[in-house]
This record gives C-alpha cells, structure tokens and sequence, in this order.
C-alpha cells in the first residue's frame, strides 16, 4: 500500500500529514486518542481511497498549539490545510474530536467538505446525557470508559499502561492538544446545536451502542437535527469504533462514500 | 529566623470507608459528607488556633486557598484573613496564597489584599499561586491556559499595587478599561510577595529573578527540598545576589507533648488520617498545566511523596514530619533547618482529626519550649 509522510506549513504551522492509498481523495480527522500513524481501519479505507491523514496541531508532530484557543481556530487551520491541498467537496471520515471538528469546517466553508462519515461524534452538550469525564489519569478507568471490552488485545495494545510506556509523550500532548479546545465548554459547542440546519451535506453517523464517553443520545440527536443523516449503532461497541468494529465500521463507511460519490 | 503556624482547615469526618469506596478527597469527592453546623464549630476552632499563635508569640499565620475538597475547607482563604486581621495583633498573616487565575478579574486580589493590609495595619504576606491541579477540575477552567493566566495575572497586580489608575489592561485573558483600585495596601510599594514551588525551575527562576520568597511546597521527602532550596539558590546568584534565608520557607506537620512516645501514641492516628484520606487525590496533573516532557520528573518526585510512606519509621526518616517531645522536635529542627538553609519555618500543626485540645497543647509547647531556643540559635546561623 502506498505510503507518504510528509511535513506541511500551514499558516506558519508545522503540520504532520500523511498520505495512504490509491483513488480518489478521502480526508481523514482524527479524534483526541490521536491515531495519527496508520492503523487498520485507516488501511481498510485507503483499499478504495487516497486517505490523507494529517495530524491536529499539538498532537504527535504537528505544532502550532500556542496558535490554537478554541475549536474555531481549529476549524480555521483545517480550512487552510484542504485549500492548500487543493481540495474541495472532499469526502471526510472523522471520530470524536475530529468529527466536531469537520461540523466547525463546514459551517465556516461549506464548499470544502463533500459526504462526511462521523463517528462517535464530540461537539454537542446534551441536557440527560452527560459526557463522561475524558481527562483523568488512571489508565486502567479510561479503557474502561473507552472500550466495551476493556480486557481485549486491542484494548490493551492501544493503552499506556501506566506512565513508563514509551508512547506517554506523544499521549500527554495528545491529551493538552484536546484540553486546549476540548476543556472548557467540555468537548462541546454550545453554538452548534443551533447551527445543525446548515449541515446539509449527506452525513453516515456511526455510534456505539455501548459508548460511555458519548453516549449514543449524542448520534440519535445528530441523526435528527442534521437534515441529510443517518445512524448505525453498533452492538457490543463502546467509544473505540474504529478499534472495536474496524471492519464493520470502515465497510459502512466505504459504501456510504461509494453511494453519495456515484 | 520567622515561625508561622499553618492552616488548611481539613475535614475531619471522612466515612470510615473512604480508603476502599473513595478514589479521592478532591473535586468528585460528594459534599453531603460536609456537615454545615460541624463546619462551623470547625471553622471556629481553627481561627481560635491561629489567634492562639499570635498570642503565643509566632512571627505569623498561614492560610490558604482550596476548592470542592476535604484536604482544606478554606476556598476564601481572604475571609479567614480579613478575620484575622481584626484577631490578631502582632502576627504578619500569611495568605499562601490566592490562585490569581480564578480571580476574574484578577484586580479582585488586588483590591482583597489590599483591605487585609489596610485592617491589619500593614502585617499582610501577600501569596500569589497558580492554584493545584484540581481546581482546574473544580473550577472547569483550562488548565493548557494556567501558566499564561498567572503570569498576566501577576503583572496585573504588581501593577494594580505600584502604578497610578486607572491604567488600562488589554491583555491576552483579561480586557479591562479601568484598572484603579480602591483601596491601596499600607505597604509600600506592596506588601511582601511569597509563591510556593513544587520543584518546576520556571517557577525557582520567576521567584530568583524578582527577589521574592520561595516556599517549598510540603509532604516531600528532605532530600526533594534539599534540591529546590540549592537550586533556588543557585537561581539568586546567577542574578547576582545571594539568597536571604528569609526567601525560603519550609513547610511541614510537627507535633509536641511532653514525651517522644506520648507525641507519637497522641498523633499517630490522625497523621495516618491525613496522610492516606486527605492527600488522597491532591496530586493530579491535569493536560498543559505542567510540560508533557516536565510530567516524567514530577513522576520522579512523587516516589518521594509523603503518600508513599506506610510506616512510623518512613516518616521518620524522610523528615515527612516532626513529630515528639520538645527536645527531640528543637534538635530535628535546628538541624534540618541548618542544612535546608531555610529562615521560614512554616508549622502545620492541625491536620484534621487532631482534637482542637492537642493542637493547642502541641502548639503551646512548641512556642514555649522550642521555639525560644531555636530562634536563638538560628538567629546566629541562618539569619535574623
């Protein structure tokens, strides 16, 4: 499988990106966990598409976070990034962070960003279905929030087990990349629920059943506000979709693109 | 060489069941477990202490600032000052301090401190902290902001305290017309400045450059003092002055009675209760409040945190606290605070569940029976 790293500058910000694949351009946001370096689900999608894959400021090459105060900023740097990639109506998959993040682009420039896949999706405040608390230290309390089966290999292959793990560096600007614009308002913007009628792009919501982090009152409320969406909740599946249900996850992804592409 | 008495008015009913079905006295720690009219006898007790000390001679008391815990019930600790101010008559009082960046605007601080100068007649210690890392939790704000939110917050007040208003402040954080405050502190031009340190060399080198007094954050093992204190020193000088002891204060729980075994059979469960119910929880790092690559030195440090110890003899031997009869509590003392180098002893003499009668024993004994002795003889070695 073709495989590119490059380092771009976007707007005086060093950005990592990288490109997987062959075929037509799919754009890739990633959520706070920062799966940045290919994984399985992100191969399954560049089988059909040229998947680029950039990493958010702050988070594993990436910098330019003493730029970024609020999700908009983010949003901005992500309208800088697609026109500096010469791409427009680009089909996004996104998860969590990265799919309040595709929301925030869309409403800024709508013409940038085609059919949008979002997964487990952060960027609402719900009144009865409180996100869970993401920035705890306990490694072993976050898997189980995160994972419908906090004792799977993938579970435990994807965690620092405790801070001596080699992968804490990159995990802890992670987590300050997702504070900085994910603290406070929690993970949310208040705004947006007023803004979900502009989104009128055709939208595939994937959720877990079992998400503890967002609960999946988030994507039935996405479901029903954005005018052109649709959800697939997944059994047995918490937060980590495209760890838990890689296949399942990455199969209905491809076929609402192929569909919403023809 | 100063003595104060501190205060972080604990909680002293945690459910006996805290250490299994509770994770920490912090933030998510439920408040029906505060009893109000418990809190009140509490809150009384504990300024009848601290008026104690000024009449028992300390050079000052100490209060400070936490939030939604029960490792210090204080969140205003400036209504305890203003009190105190009215209460005491000779002590400096010692807020150690208010967190600047929950102040909106931080000229709050400025105009409350200034009250506090101005009642006490000029005995005002004015501390200025970047608050722990879980009130970033307690209060929702972002702790990836912390340290740029202290340090305009800082210059704010010095400025607040030095320049003639109104001035105006277009800062990154806080935006204001008019900065002008009523009234101004008796001190000129602003009272004495202390900030607390848990090691980070931003901070040793912010408090060095500015010649203000650098407190060591307690429940460390001596050695982890020993390294911030050398460190601050070498901070001074390499700003071309030597370090007056007086920039340096030690903080830590001491406890006396008439005998080494009556202290420790008066004292030993309620520095058991502090040390693993109310610490439990204090050290968390939310995201950005310290550097991702300073996190792994913190981690370090905290094998050598008072949390760490199980027995009579680790906190004996990692000076966790001073605990015995008068004697044995001057001897330790004077020659810790020799090598330490320290010229403010900061002593925590309540720590929750210690009846309010051995805490004023303790502290009437230390005041009369060590603290004469030791001033002498610090006074010729580690500065007046």
């Amino acid at each position: 499988m073709k495989l590119e790293n490059k380092t771009l500058n976007v707007a005086g910000k060093k950005t990592q990106l990288t490109v997987l694949g062959e075929g037509p351009p799919l754009l890739y946001l990633h959520s706070a966990g920062g799966e940045t370096e290919p994984i399985a689900f992100h191969k399954k999608l560049a089988e059909k598409h040229t998947v680029y894959l950039p990493a958010h400021p702050g988070f594993a090459l990436s910098e330019g976070l003493d730029q970024i105060e609020d999700i908009g900023d983010l949003a901005w740097h992500y309208v800088d990034l697609i026109q500096m990639l010469e791409l427009e109506d680009v089909p996004v998959v996104s998860y969590s962070l990265g799919s309040w993040i595709a929301s925030e682009v869309k409403l800024l420039r709508p013409r940038l960003i085609g059919p949008t896949v979002m997964i487990a999706a952060a960027g609402l405040h719900l009144e009865g279905a409180p996100m869970a608390e993401l920035f705890i230290d306990e490694f072993d309390d976050l898997r189980k929030l995160l994972f419908f089966d906090p004792e799977s290999q993938e579970a435990k292959d994807y965690f620092p087990s405790d801070t001596n793990d080699p992968r804490i560096l990159m995990w802890l600007r992670a987590r300050e990349a997702t504070a900085r614009v994910g603290w406070n308002p929690y993970l949310h913007n208040p705004k947006l629920k007023n803004h979900l009628h502009r989104l009128d792009s055709p939208v595939q919501l994937i959720w877990g059943r079992q998400d503890k982090l967002i609960p999946a009152a988030h994507g039935e409320y996405y479901a029903e506000h954005l005018p052109n969406a649709r959800l697939i909740e997944l059994e047995e599946c918490g937060h980590m979709v495209p760890y838990e249900k890689t296949q399942e996850a990455a199969e209905i992804a491809l076929d609402f693109l192929a569909t919403e592409n023809a | 060489m100063k003595f104060f008495a501190f205060h972080l008015m604990p909680w002293d009913r945690l459910p006996d069941d805290f250490e299994q079905n509770y994770k920490t006295a912090w933030t998510w720690l439920p408040n029906e477990i505060f009893d109000p009219q418990h809190g009140g006898e509490l809150y009384n007790n504990y300024l009848d202490q601290l008026v104690l000390a000024d009449e028992l001679g300390f050079d000052g008391v100490c209060v400070n600032e936490h939030h939604q815990n029960a490792y210090g019930t204080m969140p205003s600790p400036n209504l305890m000052a203003s009190i105190l101010a009215r209460q005491t008559k000779n002590c400096k009082i010692a807020v150690v301090g208010n967190a600047i960046p929950f102040y909106d605007p931080p000229t709050r601080c400025a105009e409350e401190f200034a009250m506090i100068d101005c009642i006490s007649g000029g005995r005002l210690i004015a501390g200025l902290v970047v608050g722990g890392g879980p009130e970033y939790y307690s209060f929702s704000k972002n702790p990836t902001f912390a340290r740029e939110m202290y340090r305009e917050a800082f210059d704010l007040i010095m400025r607040a305290w030095t320049e003639p208003g109104p001035f105006e402040h277009y800062g990154k954080h806080w935006k204001l017309k008019y900065v002008n405050p009523w009234p101004r502190p008796i001190q000129q031009p602003h009272p004495p400045i202390w900030i607390p340190g848990a090691g980070s060399r931003e901070t040793i080198q912010f408090v060095a450059e500015r010649r203000f007094a650098y407190m060591g954050i307690p429940y460390f093992h001596m050695d982890f003092f020993q390294r911030n204190f050398d460190m601050f020193r070498d901070a001074c000088e390499k700003c071309d002055y030597t370090a007056d002891p007086e920039q340096l204060g030690w903080l830590l729980p001491i406890y006396t009675a008439e005998t080494d075994e009556q202290a420790w059979a008066e004292y030993e469960p309620h520095l058991w209760y502090f040390v693993k119910k109310l610490l439990k929880g204090l050290v968390v790092f939310p995201p950005g409040y310290t550097s991702a690559r300073s996190i792994a030195g913190i981690q370090k440090g905290l094998q050598q945190f008072m949390s760490t110890c199980e027995t009579r003899e680790d906190i004996e031997a990692g000076g966790y606290a001073i605990v015995g009869s008068p004697d044995t509590v001057r001897q330790k003392l004077s020659e810790r605070i020799k090598k330490l180098g320290v010229g403010n002893l900061l002593g925590l003499f309540q720590l929750g569940t210690l009846p309010h009668d051995l805490t004023c024993k303790s502290m009437k004994l230390f005041a009369e029976k060590v603290m004469p002795g030791l001033r002498e003889e610090l006074n010729a070695t580690v500065g007046g």
